[in-house]
């Protein structure tokens, strides 16, 4: 019982990294923008799609395809910025979120159309073998998940506590017109921000598509519902908070995985976020409400 | 004919859809949860003659009040937190009523068919209407007597105090507990009874199709939903009803484009709010409109 659980909570630690990359990609652009971008789903499950493209070709290796999976979400996410956001007047908090609906819809009639809806098979470049550490079997692809997020993270805080870039993004997120004021491009600050969460995307799809074993459609509303549910529970806008929330995330469900089933794992993620929204709306970490 | 039949049966349900978003969002908030209440309001008015022997009438009250009381149990804690929190934690009601029906088994055999919400086999054979020798045509003519009602009381909200009260709400909150509004209660009130036509909607849903399942009412009905809405516009309640009627319509209109057609659907909404931020009948195209009708004073 006690084993069972620890081991379930080392997955669910290594697992939540995914959970946390998926929230902390919404995070980000929420924090800067104020702007819910409901394509993003669409955006992970696409670039995991093109991804298998250079596999398929020339059986190119695991890093060629995850930089194919992250030029492709740039290339994407710069496209939601044009159509979604650039020409919607301010003030309209709902036009954008609607029109990143629309760009979802189209989107994924693309990756339908382009592979008659069915799921493509995603090798795992990590092999099937778990590995033992002490007395605990650890499965290898939750332990580069694990990897990839610790440097992914931290790469992101020397990005936006060190480098210029990231004092304007704060800036942008804490006052936009004050920033304008200052000279900031707000505009500029927007799009660079989109590029960044998009590349964040193409590295979470490719995670994503290999740890589901397979590219599918519905790998869309899947990242969704994690990343919505790990925003809330670290608090809107806040990254740290995105990090435990995804940690928290995913041990949750490893736990509820193993010592209730499956489908009492998903009400469970929902009973929590519902829960958290209403009676703590600042989150785990998250400063302020509403 | 009865291909056209089929889609204004669709419109006329998926409008109560529009509908109940849109009750919400003229209180200022927007669900992304609706399609919760319509599974409530869509089980419990299939039990309702599928197992427990009632005439449809009854039935669908069932459903619509089980729907607004629901409406009323999570709207009171809810609707502390506001915006894109509340647009978040409806979705999460929605899921957990969706995830719930997923699991609830409660069936009987009748004949040689086995009745009731049976998992993720969904609820199968209500068969009232059919057994009762209703084509699909006389089913329409309930459909539309049901929205007749409903709009005629969107009607009556919109030039009501109350109609006005809600408007108040969504326009600045603090300046409306200012004038004496109690802007929870307003705000619980609007989405108890956002739920009851969304539960109402269920139910006439659930004697049209026969059959209802979880996967009918995930994610993409919810985005259906507050599309209709906030396309339509939200200035009138003819806001709601024209995006149900254009984008279903559009749905099957468009099916000579075949590939196309999605790109052309998301397209539209995509220019539609970059033209039209408040949909196609938004506050300004409403006064424009009741301007024809005023007396021309001189």
């Amino acid at each position: 019982m006690f084993f069972d659980a620890t081991e379930q909570f080392i997955n669910g630690v290594m697992y939540g990294f995914l959970y946390a990359l998926i929230g902390g990609g919404f995070t980000i652009l929420f924090g800067v923008m104020r702007r819910f971008n409901l394509a993003y789903g669409s955006t992970i499950m696409a670039a995991a799609y093109v991804s298998l493209i250079p596999l398929y070709l020339f059986k190119a290796p695991v890093w060629l395809m995850v930089l194919v999976g992250m030029a492709a979400a740039v290339l994407i996410g710069l496209l939601v910025e044009f159509c979604c956001f650039r020409f919607i007047k301010k003030g309209h908090e709902l036009a954008p979120l609607l029109a990143t609906i629309g760009m979802l819809i189209a989107i994924n009639e693309a990756i339908v159309h382009a592979t008659d809806a069915a799921g493509l098979a995603y090798p795992s470049p990590f092999g099937d073998e778990s590995l033992e550490v002490g007395p605990f079997l650890v499965r290898t692809d939750y332990l580069a998940v694990m990897v990839a997020g610790v440097i992914c993270f931290a790469l992101l805080f020397l990005l936006i506590h060190k480098t210029r870039f990231g004092r304007a993004m704060r800036a942008v997120a804490e006052r936009p017109e004050a920033a304008q004021i200052l000279g900031v491009s707000v505009r500029r600050i927007n799009v660079l921000t989109f590029v960044l969460t998009s590349a964040m995307a193409g590295l979470i799809g490719f995670f994503t598509a290999v740890s589901v074993g397979s590219a599918r459609p519905d790998l869309a509303v899947f990242v969704t519902g994690k990343g919505l549910v790990v925003m809330v529970l670290g608090g809107l806008g806040s990254l740290p908070g995105a990090i435990l929330g995804g940690l928290v995330l995913g041990v949750l469900e490893f736990e509820a995985t193993w010592f209730l089933g499956a489908t009492f794992r998903d009400i469970l993620a929902f009973v929590i976020l519902f829960a958290i929204l209403v009676f703590r709306p600042s989150g785990l970490l998250g400063a302020r409400a509403s | 004919m009865e291909y056209y039949v089929a889609i204004a049966s669709i419109i006329g349900i998926h409008t109560m859809l529009g509908l109940s978003v849109y009750l919400v969002a003229i209180s200022g908030q927007m669900s992304f949860g609706q399609q919760g209440f319509f599974a409530i309001g869509a089980y419990l008015a299939g039990m309702s003659t599928a197992l427990w022997g009632l005439a449809l009438l009854p039935a669908l009250v069932v459903g619509t009040l089980v729907a607004g009381v629901v409406g009323l149990l999570v709207g009171l804690p809810a609707l502390r937190v506001r915006g894109l929190y509340l647009a978040i934690a409806t979705f999460g009601f929605g899921e957990i009523v969706r995830l719930a029906f997923l699991n609830v088994h409660y069936t009987r055999t009748i004949g040689d068919r086995v009745v009731g919400p049976n998992g993720a086999e969904g609820f199968r054979h209500v068969r009232y209407v059919f057994d009762r020798g209703f084509t699909g045509l006389h089913y329409l003519a309930v459909i539309l007597a049901v929205l007749a009602v409903v709009v005629a009381l969107y009607y009556l909200l919109e030039r009501s105090k109350l109609g006005a009260t809600l408007r108040a709400v969504e326009e600045d909150e603090t300046a409306a507990a200012s004038v004496g509004i109690n802007v929870t209660r307003v705000k619980v009130a609007a989405f108890a009874a956002a739920g009851a036509v969304a539960g109402l909607g269920g139910g006439l849903f659930i004697h049209y199709s026969t059959y209802v399942d979880h996967d009918m009412v995930a994610l993409p009905l919810a985005i259906a939903s507050v599309t209709y809405p906030i396309l339509g516009g939200l200035g009138s309640f003819v806001g709601p009803i024209l995006g149900a009627v254009v984008l279903v319509s559009l749905t099957e209109g468009l099916r000579f484009l075949h590939e196309l057609r999605e790109f052309v659907y998301g397209g539209l909404i995509i220019v539609t709010m970059i033209f039209r931020p408040r949909g196609i009948v938004d506050e300004a195209l409403v006064l424009r409109v009741k301007a024809w009708f005023r007396p021309a004073r001189h």
